[in-house]
């Protein structure tokens, strides 16, 4: 059994303008990827689907998803995960799971329109997100070759879970 | 009686109708009223007088001050006048000339309460006390059924330091109060009264006094702090044991009131025996088990225990504090370190801690295996360890340690704040502003990172970028951040600035900034006024004392000694060698130099005026009928001429050290800049007097050293003509070694 830890914490918070700069150093550190502003913009109007995460006060992680429309079905939508993520310190702590926890259950009491499923993509290669979305009950269903561009491994499974409302 | 002062019945109401106006704030009504009098009798003079008082009410002061004194021409031996005169100087807080006034309106009318109030008001802003006591003693014969009069009494023979007379007029007052239920103003009444006999000296009655009143009052956390010192004092320990105990037990995280049971137990002398020493910390130790919760109890030991008794507490202290995550932690801690075995103490311990927790999760090594401490607690420790290497100004290590924290963690502002703060210990200014700024935009609400930020870019001379960023928390509607914090008093910024410009060489503006301070603590000596009325209404007395004393010794304030620092550097630095006409430090230049330096100022100038001059359009915007601008203030001297122009820089120099001598005699800029000054002026035996006494503060200071030195050359290059004077010299010189 993994040691209990003295002094645990975990608490979400809004994003704000404000402290938008604590997520821009959140995610470069994170992901090798550079976020447009575009994307800062956009995480700022997406309420309670853009999260960050503070362990004993500290901020220490974040979830951002964006809600995408069915092209076949006017009344329902998609939402995507683009960046959730933990610093490595961190991680084990139960600190994604009470991130993604608060956006599944948000997907599914979300009043505004209806989300059918949440999905994402993981490089093929990261074994311990892979098994982190697998035991919160996601499934991969498709493969993108070429979805990252500019690093080595560059293919992604597209892992989803289906939201009953 | 003056003829002309009659007026006809008609008239004479409408003057009293106008005195009402006055009483009721209506001044444009008031205004009207007199101009009705004045068309009949242009040479009124209390009308006259009245209607200044109305202009000057009505943001007119010039014309207020033109048509007071065209009165008192026409009456100079009406009260009125007078005291209208009175009140338009206390307006403009020219309190010597208002005196003045009052002076000879009570000439005319020894009995007016009114007048008499007022000058009472005036003589105590003045701290002129004997005066005091007359004017309040009329007062008092005059009306002796209003309360606020025997208090006042009271509070002006406290003031002179006659405590018997001012105890026995509060004896009196109270022997004529109605007996009445407990409330909050008699309560304040009879502790101020005890506050009296306290100051006396006679602690016995003091307590006597206290324990009659009890029932009586409402203050109960007061009477019993009291009550405990007073028998402390009395030698009454066990008593004072009991008195202490209760208090602790009430807040068990008050310095003051362990303190005090220290105190009761004898163990508070500066040697202790190692007998005395564990009697002490078992004292401490004891209010820890009765309140686990007391943060005091394990704090004040630190203090006091030493060697493996030190190590063990400082270890359980530390090792809860990081595990908390308490970001002031080594702020609390670095006290400790005048003892410089605690600081090693400290030192192993701490950086045991980032091994373990590094290695095992675990603050030591052999820490039970099925809990481990959290990730912030590593981060806390690194954190910790940067700022004990910074205290100790190993650069490099500190600033290793800070970036192995932001690695771990790189979201946390405080780290980069410290790491602004190491860079900046290390000389690195502009790069310490750079890290500061990346803290800041980390987040944006926090105003206090704001500050620090700008701080740091005025440090590094980057005044305008500095103000921009301070701009992102002033008031919008402000004409610029640095007129909105002015306003605000921010005394930081405006002392930053004023060393930023001196550090320029613009000492014009870096002497604008310095009398910028200046200003605000003669405001905040003005701000006092109404509570000589307001205080004794509501007889919050003992208060009321502790802020008249509190403004008495205001400039003793660090903000207002490191003013005079700079101006007084800048006032010598001007004596020493006179700049050029845009206060540009030109002694050291070349001509080429001094060209190209007298070029950038003449284009900033010019740079300045089209910017503070609105485009035409605008102004006539601006001049059209806006009645609440009329107040705007605006800049009419921004490059601070006024003080260059100065013709005698010395004296102005003087005038900064002057307030200093007074209620800062045991800081040792005081001395130190006396001494500037002294010596320029030749003034040699105030020089010495100076010198003596910075060195009594502080023989290590290392100017102390160089001082003699300059003082000893001074006397050999021009020694002095007279005998007595040199042998003063002599002998005195002689005691600093």
């Amino acid at each position: 059994m993994a040691p209990t830890v003295t002094t645990s914490r975990i608490s979400l918070g809004d994003l704000t303008p404000n402290n938008i700069g604590q997520l821009r150093v959140l995610n470069s550190t994170l992901f090798p990827v550079n976020y447009s502003d575009k994307f800062y913009k956009e995480v700022l109007e997406v309420g309670e689907f853009a999260k960050l995460a503070y362990f004993n006060d500290v901020c220490v992680g974040a979830v951002c998803c964006r809600v995408e429309p069915i092209d076949t079905n006017e009344s329902s939508s998609k939402l995507y995960i683009m960046t959730l993520g933990v610093l490595k310190p961190y991680r084990h702590l139960g600190i994604g799971r009470k991130l993604l926890d608060h956006i599944l259950e948000h997907a599914s009491t979300n009043n505004e329109q209806t989300i059918t499923e949440v999905y994402l993509h993981v490089q093929t290669t990261n074994q311990e997100a892979l098994s982190f979305y697998k035991n919160q009950g996601f499934e991969i269903t498709g493969t993108t070759n070429n979805y990252y561009k500019n690093i080595d491994d560059k293919d992604a499974y597209v892992l989803t879970k289906p939201i009953h409302q | 009686m003056n003829a002309k002062r009659e007026l006809p019945a008609k008239e004479n109401a409408i003057f009293k109708n106008i005195l009402r106006n006055y009483e009721h704030k209506q001044y444009k009504k008031g205004l009207k009223l007199a101009d009705t009098i004045l068309k009949k009798f242009p040479e009124h003079g209390e009308t006259l007088a009245m209607k200044g008082l109305f202009l000057n009410n009505l943001e007119k002061k010039e014309e207020g001050y033109e048509f007071v004194k065209k009165g008192l021409r026409f009456d100079l031996t009406s009260h009125i006048c007078w005291h209208v005169f009175g009140l338009l100087y206390r307006s403009d807080k020219n309190y010597e000339e208002a005196a003045k006034c009052y002076t000879h309106a009570l000439k005319y009318n020894k009995s007016d309460m009114q007048i008499l109030r007022d000058f009472a008001l005036l003589q105590t802003q003045m701290r002129h006390y004997d005066a005091l006591i007359e004017t309040r003693t009329q007062l008092l014969q005059a009306k002796p059924t209003n309360p606020p009069f025997w208090i006042g009494v009271a509070l002006a023979y406290q003031l002179v330091g006659k405590y018997d007379i001012a105890i026995q007029v509060l004896e009196a007052h109270e022997s004529a109060l109605r007996e009445q239920s407990v409330n909050f103003e008699q309560s304040e009444l009879l502790m101020y009264h005890n506050s009296l006999l306290e100051e006396s000296g006679d602690i016995e009655k003091a307590l006597e006094h206290l324990e009659t009143v009890e029932p009586k009052v409402c203050d109960k956390r007061a009477w019993k702090v009291k009550k405990a010192e007073f028998l402390l004092k009395l030698n009454r320990l066990e008593e004072a044991e009991t008195a202490y105990r209760l208090l602790i037990s009430e807040n068990p995280d008050n310095y003051s009131y362990i303190k005090g049971l220290i105190a009761v137990k004898g163990l508070n002398a500066d040697n202790l025996t190692s007998e005395q020493q564990s009697a002490m910390l078992k004292i401490f130790d004891d209010i820890q088990s009765d309140f686990p919760r007391s943060t005091a109890a394990r704090n004040l030991p630190l203090n006091y225990a030493s060697g493996d008794n030190f190590r063990n507490r400082a270890d359980a202290y530390l090792q809860s504090a990081l595990r908390k995550g308490v970001p002031s932690l080594f702020v609390d801690i670095k006290r400790l370190y005048s003892d410089s075995a605690k600081e090693k103490i400290v030192e192993e311990l701490v950086t045991g801690y980032e091994v373990s927790l590094e290695k095992t999760g675990h603050f030591n090594e052999e820490q039970d295996e099925k809990v481990v401490e959290p990730p912030t607690a590593y981060l806390w420790t690194l954190y910790f360890l940067a700022q004990h290497y910074d205290k100790q100004r190993k650069t490099e290590l500190a600033l290793k340690t800070i970036d192995k924290a932001i690695e771990h963690t790189p979201t946390l502002v405080e780290l980069y704040m410290t790491k602004g703060r190491i860079l900046k210990h290390g000389g690195d200014l502009e790069a310490a502003a750079r890290v500061m700024n990346e803290a800041r935009e980390m987040d944006l609400q926090d105003r206090f990172i704001n500050s620090k930020c700008a701080k740091y870019y005025i440090r590094n001379d980057k005044i305008e970028e500095a103000e921009k960023i301070l701009g992102l928390f002033t008031r919008p509607d402000a004409a610029s951040p640095l007129q909105d914090l002015t306003d605000m008093q921010c005394m930081w910024l405006t002392l930053e600035e004023g060393d930023s410009y001196l550090r320029q060489g613009q000492k014009g503006k870096a002497l604008k900034r310095y009398h910028t301070v200046e200003k605000f603590f003669s405001d905040i000596f003005d701000d006092q006024f109404d509570f000589h009325t307001y205080c004794l209404r509501k007889t919050t007395l003992r208060s009321y004392v502790d802020t008249i004393r509190f403004e008495d010794n205001l400039k003793g304030s660090h903000y207002f000694v490191r003013a005079a620092v700079g101006a007084v550097k800048a006032y010598t630095s001007l004596a020493d060698k006179p700049s050029g006409a845009n206060g540009m430090d030109e002694a050291n230049m070349s001509e080429a130099e001094k060209k190209k330096a007298r070029n950038k100022a003449r284009k900033a100038e010019l740079k300045a005026q089209k910017e503070n001059k609105p485009p035409k359009k605008e102004q006539v915007k601006e001049e059209a009928p806006k009645k609440v601008d009329v107040k705007k203030p605006t800049d009419e001297d921004p490059e601070g001429e006024k003080y260059l122009k100065t013709t005698d820089a010395l004296a102005s120099a003087l005038e900064w050290v002057r307030p200093l001598e007074q209620v800062a005699p045991k800081h040792i800029q005081t001395h130190l800049l006396g001494f500037e000054i002294y010596l320029r002026k030749g003034s040699m035996l105030l020089a010495l007097k100076a010198l003596v006494q910075s060195w009594t503060i502080d023989k290590t200071n290392p100017q102390v050293a160089k001082n003699i030195a300059r003082f000893k050359e001074a006397v050999s290059a021009n020694p002095p003509a007279n005998a007595d004077v040199k042998a003063v010299i002599d002998s005195q010189l002689a005691t600093l070694a």
